[in-house]
């Protein structure tokens, strides 16, 4: 066996073995990645290589509107505003047959969408919405089956961390505006697709509804739900006009939400170191991952691992419709078990440079790979969206699974209709001319 | 020993939240003098990125000590505990490792070779060897930690501890 054959089984065995072992991720990428470099180069040169890429590889500008946003939702959690946006959608959807059910959905997503946070929005709309549900007579499981694959739509609406994350691993291929328009569309399309069930169950199982409510309330609570849903317009707006930067707009994100917060009497100026530091440690979680993740990808492109994968991949099998299913399927399975950010910055420079030879866009495969990367958020063994979810509902995860597969279901659908018709992803930045 | 850990918690958890505030008013100074004066100031974005990095593995060395990172977890929770405190230990062990051989002995080389290149910063006119030495500070705090929390494995997974 050649070297880069034993270097890449190293790199691959010993990455899985310390991640099935509960070494935590940042540093099995690490071990893993150094272990593999030093068969191939002396070891001063090759461990001050790893130590560099980890630097370099995190100083970056737009990288920064990771902490400011992660700052901005956390503020936003705190500062009273997801029960504005609770009964903003109450007082629009709530009177259907299964209203609440939608109501948790369009909050989610609404939440989701202004704090950038998956984890956010289901434990802040997950905590105030199951008690209410159940008294509606909703039983748990269901309604955390509604809450948890409605936190990750957030994902693809921006403003959204991982696509910041997977403009920085297509490595300028796609740009954050550009990103951040295309993902509107099939943010939405998922929300629907995951109202569509609840409609279906509601149906099926007779769910109640609430009271109609005059125009005179979906007023008020609009108006008092508006300057967080301003949020979205000045943050996307300004980035999608050219107004400021991603980063820019994020630290003006973070200056709004903490007016709100402190408006809306959520917080505190006291509390403000604490929030500093619980986001503090939230960003070293991604950036940490981030760090070696960029030490792996540079392993990669010194071993030629994309290019010996996208010929492969295209001497075996020439039709474009079942390669992009393969992808599909190892980044379901590699979702599974490992989380968002890692796996954006270890397969996109693996997949990207495939798929872009069969012509596919770069901002088009950004999103079906978040997309995808979602349904591994709701399922066992790891999904992180579906513990937070069984958490704040207090149930066991066992008890979710059953009542989540017909979402599920509906992912993949909808991942289906992302993968193979691109228009639902390009028709936005096309229309604004933005690549 | 709990005293230093205890001493070194809090003295990072104090940095990190200054670098994080001085950050936020960083960017929003860069947008706002851009708006109000029509022109930004050549280092707000250097030190933005600088401060990005020391936040990034200062931070990342502090959730060493809280073992906050990311991990996957479904097989370690089917361990007895017996086989807990001996995985809590391995693990450790090899953070520790990673962190001598790459931050500490690669990181202190990297800073060696920077400075001695003389590379300095475009806008603030740094040493970049001063940026990069929170690797080799870093490493030598996440080896601290490492030895902390496996002299309290034993003790702090029998008592169902975090």
């Amino acid at each position: 066996m050649s070297i880069e054959v034993i270097s890449m089984l190293v790199l691959f065995g010993l990455f899985f073995a310390l991640l099935m072992y509960g070494v935590p991720v940042a540093y099995s990428i690490g071990i893993s990645t150094t272990a593999s470099l030093l068969l191939n180069i002396d070891t001063l040169p090759g461990i001050t290589t790893v130590a560099q890429r980890m630097t370099t590889g995190i100083d970056s500008f737009s990288l920064l509107a990771i902490p400011f946003f992660v700052l901005a939702g956390e503020l936003m959690k705190r500062g009273g505003i997801a029960n504005r946006l609770i009964l903003f959608a109450k007082s629009l959807i709530g009177s259907l047959p299964g209203g609440l059910g939608y109501v948790n959905v369009l909050a989610a997503m609404l939440f989701g969408a202004v704090s950038g946070s998956a984890v956010a929005a289901a434990s802040a709309i997950g905590s105030i919405m199951t008690e209410p549900m159940e008294d509606e007579g909703y039983p748990r499981p269901f309604s955390a089956a509604i809450n948890i694959p409605s936190s990750t739509t957030g994902l693809l609406i921006p403003p959204s961390n991982v696509l910041i994350i997977y403009a920085l691993a297509s490595g300028g291929a796609a740009s954050v505006a550009a990103l951040f328009i295309a993902g509107y569309l099939p943010g939405l399309l998922m929300g629907l697709a995951l109202i569509l069930v609840v409609a279906i169950t509601a149906i099926r199982t007779k769910l109640p509804k609430s009271k109609r409510s005059k125009f005179s309330e979906i007023f008020t609570h609009f108006r008092r739900s508006f300057f967080s849903l301003m949020l979205l317009v000045l943050v996307v707006g300004g980035i999608v006009a050219g107004i400021f930067t991603a980063t820019e707009a994020a630290a003006i994100a973070v200056l709004y939400a903490l007016i709100l917060a402190l408006v809306y009497k959520g917080i505190t100026i006291t509390d403000i170191p604490n929030i500093l530091l619980a986001s503090a440690k939230t960003t070293a979680i991604v950036m940490f991952l981030i760090c070696t993740s960029m030490a792996m990808s540079w392993l990669f492109s010194f071993e030629g691992i994309p290019q010996a994968i996208t010929s492969y991949m295209l001497n075996e099998f020439s039709n474009p419709i079942v390669i992009f299913l393969i992808i599909n399927l190892t980044l379901l399975i590699v979702g599974t078990f490992m989380d968002m950010t890692p796996a954006i910055l270890i397969f996109t420079p693996i997949f990207l440079p495939v798929v872009t030879e069969l012509g596919m866009h770069p901002v088009h495969f950004g999103i079906m790979m978040v997309l995808n990367l979602c349904i591994g958020l709701c399922t066992p063994p790891v999904g992180t969206i579906l513990f937070v979810g069984s958490g704040v509902a207090n149930i066991s995860v066992s008890d979710v699974v059953k009542p989540l597969f017909p979402f599920l279901i509906a992912m993949v659908i909808v991942l289906l209709m992302i993968t193979y018709i691109p228009a639902i992803s390009m028709w936005l930045p096309n229309l604004f001319g933005l690549n | 020993m709990r005293y230093i850990y205890l001493k070194l918690n809090k003295f990072i958890e104090l940095f990190l939240v200054i670098i994080f505030g001085l950050l936020v008013l960083d960017v929003l100074m860069q947008v706002g003098s851009r708006y109000i004066l029509g022109k930004s100031f050549s280092f707000t974005e250097e030190f933005a990125r600088f401060s990005l990095i020391w936040l990034s593995i200062l931070g990342a060395a502090y959730l060493n000590g809280q073992r906050e990172h990311l991990s996957m977890d479904f097989l370690y929770r089917k361990f007895s505990k017996e086989k807990q405190v001996t995985a809590t230990k391995i693990t450790e062990v090899l953070i520790a490792i990673f962190s001598l051989v790459v931050m500490v002995i690669g990181g202190f080389n990297l800073v060696y070779i920077t400075l001695h290149l003389g590379q300095l910063s475009p806008a603030l006119h740094l040493p970049l060897g001063y940026v990069y030495m929170i690797v080799p500070i870093s490493g030598l705090i996440i080896i601290f930690y490492a030895i902390y929390n496996i002299s309290i494995a034993n003790h702090s997974i029998k008592a169902n501890i975090k």
